[in-house]
């Protein structure tokens, strides 16, 4: 019961905040409603007792991810901040039919989810041996092979950002030379 | 149902009791690292406000309490005031994961001092220390001024780059103690014998030095530079909000992060520990209260060597900061990983 509240505590916190990530036009302002948001869906994680997967949101999206905007944002200008020139409405009124579609296609795969997933398995493993350790455990054998995979696209990522970084160092070299 | 609330008031002691010794022996540590930073530069140091100066701090408080409240004209007041919640909220919940002493029991009652022994403490200490980064970023923009901003970006861009040394480097700790709750990783060290020190120094060098960066300390404040910023981030801030981002960086996120290392690495609250030999206790004749004594000892000799750092250094300039935290911590942190798995199953014996 206790829980059931806290839990309507945190996703009632976690839509206002994204509610209110669309609706504000100062960006320092999204990001922080975006931030509010993550931390409440780690909060929603802890009250599920997914306390890894809790701890990492806040740890990677909320901390890790978000900070880069943060970065990108402080830099600009006061004034450009404050103007509302960044709520495109026309464009919203037309995007709305594919918005919707996604919506259903969510909701979709989030019902198939539910039937297809082992509710339950893992809770006895889960007291046995705790959260990190039952996580860790079925990433690297059943789902093993589908990890290695992610982790090339990281790496693909990493080259690019790698290359794009060069080419800029280069011609600044070039120009002080 | 009874439980229930004997569980809900044992956690607000331990809340209230944690929160008094955090904030009070925060302000207090002003005294000390004024106190010490003296006597390294042969001065006696605030002298004048009670008996060598030791009550100073309060008189520093009502003056930082009473001054005017001044404001930037174009600034944003809503995140410059939120930025002082976000730097000593995050902060302070730190010490939730931080164990003080073993389990015991009141009246019957199990008793742990560590607020919340969730098992995956260690993250969390991570995700919440830096959320400073926020606060950071958030008090130079909204000032809507030069040198904060300056100052905030530095302080950003250092937290980003040893945010990811520091956390490669207790990995080491981890991997050895094979949990990531607080508690239990004190308790496999006193099991296993063994301050992870001894066996993981290059982890608690690359550590030490992450704390100073993410703490602003000497050598890494450049993000507070007198000389060029003025204060840095906090130069638009006065009176009391003045005083609590030091407050939050210099002291009470210098004690969690030295908090968490004498856990990750010197044993916690386990007494003297000799490699092959095991643990020699000289404070024995305390009884129950020795561990605390000697997590109370660990935790103020890494105190005073930071002062002692501080005080003594002078700073690096940003580029080497960075440069330092990606070419040579980050690197090392790695070999360390390598290290410590192949030696893992000898401690594990």
């Amino acid at each position: 019961m206790v829980r059931f509240l806290i839990f309507l505590l945190f996703s009632a916190w976690a839509i206002v905040s994204a509610v209110g990530v669309v609706t504000f036009a100062n960006p320092i302002y999204v990001i922080l409603w975006l931030l509010s948001c993550l931390i409440a869906i780690a909060g929603i994680f802890f009250v599920a007792g997914a306390e890894l997967v809790g701890a990492l949101q806040l740890l990677i999206y909320a901390v890790a991810i978000a900070v880069f905007y943060v970065f990108v944002l402080t830099a600009v200008p006061w004034e450009k901040a404050v103007k509302k020139d960044s709520h495109y409405r026309t464009e919203g009124i037309l995007s709305l039919p594919v918005v919707l579609l996604l919506y259903l296609e969510m909701i979709i795969v989030f019902l198939l989810g539910v039937v297809a997933s082992p509710e339950g398995k893992f809770r006895e493993a889960m007291a046995k041996i705790g959260n990190a350790e039952v996580v860790g455990s079925v990433l690297f054998t059943k789902y093993f092979f589908a990890f290695e995979v992610v982790s090339l696209v990281l790496l693909i990522g990493m080259i690019g950002a790698v290359l794009i970084g060069r080419k800029e160092s280069q011609t600044y070299e070039d120009d002080t030379g | 149902m009874e439980s229930l609330w004997v569980d809900i008031a044992v956690a607000i002691v331990k809340i209230l009791v944690i929160l008094g010794v955090a904030l009070g022996v925060g302000a207090y540590l002003t005294w000390v690292e004024r106190k010490v930073a003296a006597h390294i530069q042969r001065r006696p140091g605030p002298m004048v406000v009670g008996w060598h100066g030791l009550l100073q701090p309060i008189a520093d408080g009502l003056k930082l309490i009473t001054k005017e409240d001044l404001f930037p004209r174009y600034g944003n007041r809503f995140l410059y005031n939120l930025a002082l919640v976000l730097a000593l909220v995050p902060a302070t919940l730190v010490f939730a994961v931080i164990p003080f002493g073993p389990e015991f029991e009141v009246f019957g009652y199990k008793v742990k001092p560590i607020l919340t022994d969730v098992n995956v403490g260690i993250l969390l200490v991570f995700g919440l220390g830096s959320l400073a980064v926020y606060a950071i970023a958030l008090a130079g923009w909204a000032s809507n001024s030069k040198y904060p901003l300056i100052g905030s970006m530095r302080k950003a861009g250092i937290i980003i780059s040893y945010e990811v040394a520091i956390t490669f480097a207790v990995m080491g700790p981890l991997i050895l103690a094979g949990t990531l709750s607080t508690y239990k990783i004190v308790q496999n060290q006193i099991d296993q014998g063994l301050w992870y020190v001894w066996v993981q120094p290059i982890a608690f060098v690359v550590y030490m030095f992450s704390l100073l960066a993410e703490t602003g300390r000497v050598p890494f404040d450049i993000q507070e530079a007198e000389a060029e910023l003025v204060t840095g981030f906090t130069v638009e801030y006065g009176g009391m909000k003045f005083g609590l981002f030091p407050l939050v960086e210099w002291y009470i996120e210098v004690l969690t992060l030295s908090a968490i290392g004498v856990v990750l690495f010197l044993g916690g609250w386990s007494p003297l520990n000799i490699p092959f030999v095991g643990f020699v206790d000289p404070l024995f004749f305390l009884g129950p209260l020795s561990p605390y004594v000697w997590f109370l000892l660990k935790v103020t000799a890494l105190f005073l060597f930071i002062l002692w750092l501080h005080w003594t250094l002078p700073r690096y300039r940003i580029d080497q900061i960075t440069e330092i935290a990606w070419k040579v911590m980050l690197p090392l942190a790695l070999i360390n990983i390598v290290i410590t798995s192949l030696i893992a199953p000898f401690v594990w014996e």
